[in-house]
């Protein structure tokens, strides 16, 4: 069963990411934004499966790492109030122009640890070894499916693949974080977020296992 | 951590019952147990012009609005037309409004028998015979001012909803009730009901009379995955309940702890009772009408202190959680503006160094701490407060809380101000220097920056033509007793702009106003002054930056204090 489980779990990666603005959206403060004070474990997986993925594999953070002073910053956008039924055969934006505030992080920084799993779809062509070469292959090379973003399509990240050794310094702060979203299960009908207690030790954020006690859902 | 705040703040300070509220209630209609009316009590007191009803633990306020208003009546209190269906106002709804009230008591209270109050009010509203409470002396003014009314029994002091017994059966009331959706509330991560809509948080200024929300989803485009309303952010009834009744409170009108700052309405709170609660407004806001404008208890407090040893040391190593809240209205909806998390002593020593930072040489009739609302006013056009750039005042207070450097655009619009009314008034003055000092010790710059007061060995050019153009000024105005106009009404724009456009021709000008000067020793002074001035000016730049500009407005306040504060000494001496 163990050497099973070893077969399936890949090594552990850091992958640091950093960029000008980040909301990484609070779910109570969706419409005027706010953001949680670090990325979290669901962005954090945006980012990875934006650079690789494939159904034969499922990634799995364990660690964000925070490199940059929590700062804010408080801006008005325009956005839109409305959605597209699939029926209609246009929006005109110019009359469902809302503007809306929003509570930004500004410069940010992270380090994200992060492993993946092979799952059921894992075909008899997959193994370990080739997605783990792909996605350093691609992290190096900066290739991504999509460009990745911190939280906000329109807040881009950059990305640089971190050797083990050479782990950049963390800020020190240690705070209670309050409940942060985990991620959507999809698996049982309805869509249902997970929450767990985000604690910021030492500037990292520990991420329990799916599955953990420590993972409401 | 907002949420989770305030509902902290609830559970540890309010511990207001589940499903209860506090309400000014004007009117009690008092019942013997037999449900037969007795007195109409008028709870109001008159403080100021203003009268203000007494507050009384009543079951939640229902949320209602629009055309259906009239099916949602309150638990055991609500206006006349609900409680009695009598009122001037909507005269054709109000029947249909008293059954409504009169049906949510009865699925409340099914078996009214528990609790003699819940009886009395049961018996008086099957009865429904009003003629008595109609004829009482106070009845024109229930229908005057359609306040709320609620019940007592007589011989009670309290009122029905408070009645231990009726807090008892609306507790065990919530916990019965299984139709709802269940999730993790991310509050408190508990599993709990969750609830669809979030009650109204009233109090921000700007906001509609109804109140405004922070958490709601009304348009499709803020809903994700199928879900709707509450249910995209599932927050418990529990956690709800807390963090709105906790808000509702902070931002009531008698609130100590809400200043308005700019457009955004500021809340503040500790985790514990704590006296910077009381002490925040002092140090933010403007001092009331009527008392001196010398400074507050709160800030001798935070300066004296660390002297003689008292409250205010312990103050700046007191590690009780401080929070600060600004909210702003956008529509019918509320957005935060700022949120700050941080100890009483950092929050002390942010503050202090604020004042710090604004410390400069000023008249002595000027308050030596200026107020938040004086500084934002001085950056604004003609001085008024709807002037204030919009978000400005929040980033301000913000960047004071934190400690770090001040907002950009304030240097930027400071200097505005002065250059468009020629002017450098106390309060712009402080808040350059301010601006100044704090970016210099922030970037930990090398070189030296202005400081408090006329510093004669500061070279930087910007301060130097500052003072050079205080001088000139004072030239002229001794020339020219009583002159309305000085050369700062003409060139101060363009001295600290561009001072090569402007500053030889005021050279030249001088030459004519120091010849016309009675006192030739005070020539040679001036001339003195002048060259001690100019020797640290090379060429006359083309144009300066803004921070040398913000200097060269520094420069000229300085040197122009100067003149007053000699001129004192040396009339004191005289006499």
């Amino acid at each position: 069963m163990h050497d099973n489980e070893n077969k399936r779990r890949s090594r552990l990666f850091n992958l640091k990411v950093w960029g000008e603005n980040a909301c990484f959206t609070r779910p109570e403060m969706k419409v005027e934004r706010v953001s949680y004070d670090a990325m979290t474990p669901s962005a954090a997986r945006g980012i990875l499966e934006a650079i690789h993925w494939k159904p034969a594999i499922k990634w799995h953070i364990t660690q964000i790492d925070v490199l940059n002073p929590i700062k804010w910053t408080s801006v008005r956008r325009n956005e839109v109030g409305i959605k597209m039924s699939p029926s209609s055969k246009q929006l005109f934006i110019e009359d469902q122009r809302q503007q809306r505030a929003g509570l930004f992080l500004r410069d940010v920084a992270y380090v994200i640890h992060a492993f993946f799993r092979m799952t059921d779809k894992a075909g008899p062509d997959d193994n370990l070894a080739k997605h783990e070469e792909m996605f350093m292959r691609r992290a190096k090379k900066g290739q991504c499916f999509h460009r990745p973003c911190l939280g906000c399509r329109e807040f881009a990240a950059d990305f640089e693949l971190l050797d083990d050794k050479d782990l950049p310094q963390t800020i020190t702060d240690t705070k209670d974080l309050g409940w942060m979203l985990y991620d959507i299960d999809f698996n049982n009908g309805e869509p249902k977020p997970m929450f767990f207690r985000a604690y910021l030790e030492n500037g990292s954020i520990v991420v329990p296992p799916l599955g953990s006690s420590e993972v409401r859902k | 951590m907002i949420l989770q705040s305030l509902a902290q703040y609830y559970k540890d300070r309010l511990g207001v019952p589940d499903g209860y509220q506090k309400k000014e209630i004007p009117f009690i209609i008092v019942l013997d147990t037999q449900g037969r009316f007795v007195d109409l009590l008028d709870t109001r007191d008159t403080e100021g012009r203003i009268k203000r009803a007494r507050v009384f633990l009543v079951p939640r306020e229902v949320k209602r609005s629009g055309s259906k208003a009239w099916e949602k009546a309150n638990l055991l209190w609500d206006t006349p037309a609900y409680v009695v269906g009598i009122s001037h106002k909507e005269s054709e709804n109000a029947a249909r409004k008293h059954e409504s009230f009169k049906s949510r008591f009865a699925q409340t209270f099914h078996d009214p028998s528990l609790d003699p109050g819940i009886a009395a009010i049961h018996a008086f509203l099957t009865n429904g015979q009003f003629a008595s409470l109609q004829a009482h002396s106070s009845w024109p003014d229930v229908l005057d001012t359609d306040g709320y009314i609620t019940f007592k029994l007589e011989g009670d002091e309290c009122i029905v909803s408070e009645r231990d017994a009726v807090k008892d059966i609306l507790q065990r009331l919530q916990v019965l009730n299984n139709d709802m959706v269940k999730g993790i509330c991310l509050v408190s991560g508990e599993e709990d009901e969750v609830a669809r809509l979030h009650n109204a948080i009233k109090g921000v200024r700007g906001t509609l009379s109804t109140g405004g929300n922070i958490v709601s989803f009304k348009l499709p485009a803020f809903e994700s995955f199928g879900k709707a309303q509450g249910y995209n952010a599932p927050v418990g009834k529990r956690a709800e309940f807390a963090y709105i009744t906790a808000l509702n409170s902070l931002l009531d009108k008698d609130s100590r702890q809400k200043i308005q700052v700019g457009d955004a309405t500021t809340i503040f709170w500790a985790e514990k009772a704590h006296q910077m609660e009381d002490w925040f407004a002092d140090f933010f806001g403007e001092p009331p009408k009527g008392e001196s404008t010398q400074d507050s208890a709160a800030i001798k407090a935070l300066y004296e202190a660390p002297v003689t040893g008292a409250a205010g040391a312990v103050l700046l190593d007191d590690d009780t959680r401080f929070y600060v809240l600004g909210l702003a209205p956008n529509a019918a909806r509320i957005a935060v503006r700022f949120w700050y998390q941080g100890s009483v002593g950092e929050v002390a020593r942010n503050i202090k160094q604020h004042f710090d930072d604004l410390a400069i040489v000023h008249g002595p009739n000027q308050p030596t701490h200026l107020s938040l609302f004086r500084l934002l006013v001085s950056t604004a056009i003609q001085g008024k407060s709807e002037n204030i750039q919009p978000n400005l005042a929040g980033e301000f207070m913000k960047t004071i809380l934190a400690g770090i450097p001040y907002p950009n655009t304030l240097l930027s619009s400071a200097i505005r101000r002065c250059r468009a009314e020629r002017e450098v008034p106390y309060p712009r003055a402080a808040l350059i220097k301010a601006v100044l000092a704090r970016q210099a010790r922030f970037y930990r710059r090398e070189e030296k920056e202005v400081g408090m007061a006329l510093d004669k060995d500061y070279l930087n050019i910007g301060y130097r033509l500052g003072r050079l153009f205080a001088v000139l000024e004072k030239i002229q105005e001794e020339a020219n007793p009583g002159i309305n106009a000085t050369i700062r009404d003409r060139f101060y724009g363009s001295a600290s702009g561009t001072p090569i456009t402007a500053f030889p021709h005021l050279m030249k000008l001088k030459n004519h106003h120091l010849s016309k000067l009675e006192n030739k020793g005070r020539a040679v002074n001036f001339e003195r002054s002048i060259g001690e001035i100019m020797a640290g000016i090379g060429d006359i730049p083309t144009h300066l930056s803004l921070q040398d500009q913000g200097r060269f407005a520094v420069g000229y306040y300085h040197q122009r204090q100067d003149f007053f504060t000699k001129k004192e000494q040396a009339d004191m001496e005289g006499e």
